[in-house]
């Protein structure tokens, strides 16, 4: 008889992670508790058809326990909203006015918790492009008429190319770093540059690396002054804003460039991982490593998410693999297939799953008044779109009191505990 | 088994010496050959064994034959064969086989890198350079590559960098390069590198038996050659599929009867170039049959078949992945979509092409 090892994957905690991939598609992975079978993660949803011209770029998401909201920055320069439960869409903008061309892609997109209320209908927008147009846009959401109320826009970095950048939780700075740009800290309110960082000295052969930074993460939650990034020379660097210009820690990790870098909850710990697809965790405080997540990852790494709840970190890449690992144990819980280059992953922290799967039921469709509709793109493609969101915004904007109930209610039914 | 129907037919005249018998037929069962240690009874008894089991096999075989012949003359079905269990065919399970009626696959298809040349909207132009230092069997090698490769053509490699070359390469429309590394004055890596943002597979090289050194093998024509894929079947195992599928034009010169074969056998890729010829011959079970109606009658008619005949005209190689990385050569800042781990080889029955 043939010797077959499987892998043994002891299942994973209930979850849900939506993973992005090179075809525009967005996949919704799901694992929740069945008896006798454990817990496995399968794709129960895909949302949007295969295009390679709307690859999903970045990704962010409010993930709130009403009204959640999920943008998707496209290669077509487009960014979608949608409802991260459903995958409805809500609108589909395009920032800046001029029409955006390829060669300039978005590269770090955020989406503001702080300035989404309850009951101002407004979002506002983060995104920075690979040659450092920053722009901070705030789309008023008023009788159906969308409109893009404010926007602030400056430019990052003269020369070079931007790969990574970053919001910390109290959304008031960002990280930028790239290609031949050295890591700066932004106010993003003041859009003012609070501090940059200085390239480390030559070493002691005289030779002078050039900066690449190919990714970078705040450190802590409530801290910003704590920086993490990696190189593409396979150099993982710890900044410190308040103590000094050049990396306090510096260290190296294997022989690929580091692709990917992911902090977690308790402040001193990040997972790094890197093109072919090596994943370790290290203690910032140190600089040691904590350990190696071996798992039969044999593809680069793009996206590593810690979950905001449970001890599980999500790692994705060119290996078109989802795979869930243990915190502690460093062990593979679960590896999901998804047939495509993956992008990025997000958990949605606030699902449970007591509540049998219902899509949120609809609101029934009504005419919509003879409003027109107004956004920023003047695509003949988008119109379908346009119409959904116009109904959907006077559905909302109009009968507030009471559709909004009745969804609010069922959106909470189904996503069971609301967060603590 | 003898000793035992002795035994059995003893039975009766003599309790003692039966009981013995038992006896001595038990130890023999318990003792294994490997067990003995004088090794001239050890080897005396490991013939005997193996003979029995020879004859035994003998005889099945004879019985499967009988019945199915059998079979044939009832104008029953026979009984089918048994499949032997190979480590191919008793391969781990492996989610990433791609399916025919996975819709992402094939919109992943017409999207990615070669879609362009296997929509034959351009035509392939392949440039074969070498690592630095090449002789002997390199040159050759590649001598016998140009003359598989339609539209290929040899550079010198210098002392450029390839990425320097793979620049030059971009800039003169080829679509993709083929590396032939040496060592020790014998091929031993093949880089294949999509243009202009194709991946690039790392190969290493074995087994090469060069045209010269194949018996009676054929020179091919200048034709364009027929492809045959076999065994590419995981996700990773299409995309080199298709990698090696855009060197090769996409509309083959069939009165050429030229066939480049890459065939896929647990993550070895047999690289084989054929000339095939039909050819009508006599049958010779009609043959026979004829001769037998002419003894009984004096009259036949002579049947032909067509038979297809195959030359190898060289050369023979084979490949084995190592690495394909996303995006054109880059040793140093390359991203890999696949690199083989130790930590893969879990089992001998897991493949990943």
């Amino acid at each position: 008889m043939p010797r077959t090892t499987t892998l043994e994957c002891s299942g994973c905690p209930p979850l849900r992670a939506l993973t992005f991939d090179v075809l525009g598609l967005i996949k919704v992975v799901e694992a929740r508790d069945k008896p006798g079978e454990g817990c496995v993660p399968k794709v129960v949803d895909r949302w949007g058809d295969p295009d390679s011209s709307r690859c999903v770029l970045a990704a962010s998401i409010d993930d709130r326990s009403s009204r959640p909201l999920l943008a998707v920055a496209r290669s077509s320069g487009k960014i979608d909203l949608m409802n991260p439960l459903n995958g409805q869409s809500h609108a589909e903008i395009s920032i800046g006015e001029d029409g955006r061309n390829d060669d300039d892609p978005v590269v770090g997109l955020h989406l503001f918790r702080k300035t989404r209320t309850e009951k101002s209908r407004s979002y506002t927008i983060f995104t920075c492009t690979t040659k450092g147009n920053a722009i901070i846009q705030s789309y008023e959401v008023a009788d159906s008429i969308e409109e893009a109320s404010s926007s602030n826009k400056w430019n990052v970095c003269s020369m070079g190319s931007i790969s990574f950048c970053k919001v910390e939780a109290n959304e008031e700075y960002a990280v930028v770093g790239g290609k031949g740009v050295e890591i700066s800290v932004w106010n993003l309110e003041k859009c003012l540059r609070i501090w940059n960082a200085k390239s480390p000295p030559k070493d002691s052969l005289g030779i002078f690396s050039p900066t690449w930074f190919t990714c970078g993460t705040f450190l802590c939650k409530d801290d910003h002054r704590k920086i993490v990034a990696g190189t593409n020379n396979h150099q993982v660097r710890l900044y410190d804003i308040s103590a000094q210009r050049r990396p306090v820690i510096s260290f190296d990790f294997r022989e690929t460039p580091i692709k990917a870098v992911g902090e977690d909850l308790d402040g001193h710990t990040v997972y790094v991982g890197n093109g072919s697809g090596d994943l370790a965790s290290f203690d910032m405080r140190t600089g040691k490593l904590v350990g190696g997540f071996t798992g039969k990852c044999s593809g680069s790494i793009r996206s590593i998410v810690r979950h905001p709840n449970l001890p599980v970190v999500a790692s994705c890449g060119l290996d078109r693999y989802l795979r869930l690992w243990d915190v502690k144990s460093r062990q593979l819980l679960s590896a999901v297939f998804l047939k495509q280059h993956l992008n990025g992953v997000l958990f949605d922290s606030n699902f449970s799953c007591e509540e049998p799967t219902q899509p949120a039921p609809d609101p029934p469709v009504q005419e919509a008044h003879g409003t027109t509709v107004v956004t920023s793109s003047d695509d003949d493609e988008v119109t379908e779109t346009k119409k959904r969101k116009k109904v959907r915004v006077d559905e909302n904007g109009d009968k507030k009191g009471k559709s909004r109930d009745k969804s609010g209610k069922s959106t909470r039914k189904r996503r069971g505990v609301p967060k603590e | 088994m003898d000793d035992v129907e002795g035994s059995d037919l003893r039975e009766g005249d003599d309790g003692g010496l039966n009981r013995k018998k038992v006896k001595k037929e038990k130890r023999d069962k318990d003792v294994l050959p490997s067990m003995i240690k004088n090794k001239e009874k050890r080897s005396a008894v490991h013939a005997k064994l193996k003979h029995q089991k020879k004859v035994e096999k003998r005889k099945r075989t004879k019985a499967r034959d009988a019945e199915e012949k059998r079979a044939l003359e009832l104008g029953e079905e026979p009984t089918p064969r048994k499949v032997p269990k190979t480590i191919e065919n008793t391969r781990e399970a492996d989610e990433t086989v791609c399916q025919p009626d996975d819709d992402e696959l094939f919109a992943g298809n017409d999207t990615d890198e070669f879609s362009s040349i296997l929509r034959q909207d351009v035509t392939p132009k392949v440039l074969i350079t070498t690592c630095r230092f090449n002789s002997t069997r390199g040159p050759a090698f590649i001598s016998e590559l140009l003359s598989v490769i339609p539209n290929a053509h040899y550079f010198k490699r210098g002392t450029y960098d390839l990425k320097k070359i793979v620049e030059y390469a971009n800039n003169k429309e080829f679509t993709s390069i083929v590396v032939v590394h040496t060592n020790r004055r014998e091929p031993d890596a093949l880089l294949i590198i999509g243009l202009p943002d194709g991946p690039t597979a790392h190969f290493k090289l074995s087994n090469l038996i060069l045209r010269k050194d194949i018996k009676n093998h054929g020179n091919p024509t200048g034709h364009k050659p027929e492809l045959v894929l076999n065994n590419f079947t995981t996700r990773i195992g299409h995309r080199i599929g298709r990698l090696i599928l855009s060197l090769f034009p996409q509309d083959p010169n069939f009165r050429g009867r030229r066939v480049v074969t890459f065939h896929n056998q647990r993550d070895f890729v047999f690289f084989r170039h054929h000339r095939y010829i039909f050819e009508t011959k006599e049958d010779k079970q009609a043959q026979t049959k004829t001769k037998a109606m002419k003894d009984s009658k004096g009259e036949g008619i002579s049947k032909e078949k067509v038979i297809a005949r195959l030359q190898e005209c060289g050369p023979r190689f084979t490949l084995k992945l190592i690495s394909l990385q996303h995006g054109t050569f880059d040793s140093k800042g390359g991203e890999y979509e696949w690199v083989h781990k130790a930590e893969m080889d879990t089992s001998r029955r897991r493949f990943f092409l």
